[in-house]
């Protein structure tokens, strides 16, 4: 599928719609569960000790987990960054 | 079966360091009475017995001290992100736990003929159930390399190889200069 992107904006106060081609931010590229694992890892206040011990795994799985994230937004931001 | 090779998903670290130093113990304990030597990262041989206890107790502690000193250094060059010492010696120290199978196979008499069509049956068995332990033991080093190092793709795989070689020469050496 094709990247998916925002086509209108709309102003809760005073209802003023933007009509056009917006990109998603970053963290709504990811999937639900890569968001998850975010929201969790904040809770945790960026604990991977902490994580591995919620998750039951090891702690360089969790590690290797967050660097595949933090791989894909990175590419996000390079697509961006090429687009413009 | 996934954990069987790769258990490093959910054990690494300190855990993993204490249950492959348990499992190197009891197999150096079973190596004593079979007289099975693991001289080398990837070496395992039966000898003709009589050695002093502290030899099948270095033996198996020297070739793991070899692949961590070269998969860390291997990781470290390769890695995304750091790399915890911990991990690999932790993960490398797991890795060895299919020794264990091989010490006990060592019972087998298994003797060398005098020429090559005298071969029993009992020592193709031993080469071939050493080796199936032989290649256990190489994927969980490549998987206990992976986890710890994060490293993905061709480059994993290149640095795995030539830690692999680099630890098995290393300890080769040790071994000729210290027994």
């Amino acid at each position: 599928m094709a990247p998916v992107q925002v086509q209108r904006l709309t102003c809760t106060r005073c209802d003023t719609q933007i009509t056009g081609s917006f990109p998603l931010p970053e963290l709504l590229q990811l999937t639900d569960d890569e968001l998850q694992f975010l929201l969790e890892f904040v809770k945790k206040s960026g604990s991977l000790k902490l994580m591995a011990e919620q998750l039951k795994l090891s702690y360089p799985t969790v590690r290797n987990m967050l660097d595949a994230i933090i791989g894909k937004l990175n590419t996000f931001s390079d697509t961006e960054k090429k687009k413009k | 079966m996934k954990y069987l090779f790769n258990p490093f998903i959910r054990i690494a670290g300190l855990r993993s360091l204490l249950l492959g130093w348990t499992a190197m113990l009891l197999t150096a304990a079973i190596a004593y009475f079979s007289h099975c030597h693991f001289d080398g990262v990837l070496d395992a041989h039966v000898g003709p017995g009589g050695e002093p206890a502290w030899v099948y107790l270095l033996e198996p502690a020297l070739s793991w001290s070899c692949a961590v000193i070269v998969f860390y250094i291997a990781a470290v060059a390769v890695a995304p992100s750091g790399v915890r010492f911990i991990d690999i010696a932790g993960t490398m120290a797991l890795s060895r736990w299919p020794m264990l199978f091989v010490a006990l196979l060592c019972f087998i008499p298994a003797p060398l003929p005098e020429e090559p069509s005298k071969i029993r049956p009992s020592l193709i068995f031993l080469g071939l159930a050493m080796l199936v332990f032989a290649i256990w033991m190489i994927a969980l080093m490549y998987n206990a390399y992976s986890v710890s190092s994060g490293a993905k793709g061709t480059k994993r795989l290149v640095s795995f190889i030539i830690a692999l070689v680099v630890a098995e020469a290393l300890s080769k050496v040790l071994y000729y200069l210290l027994f």
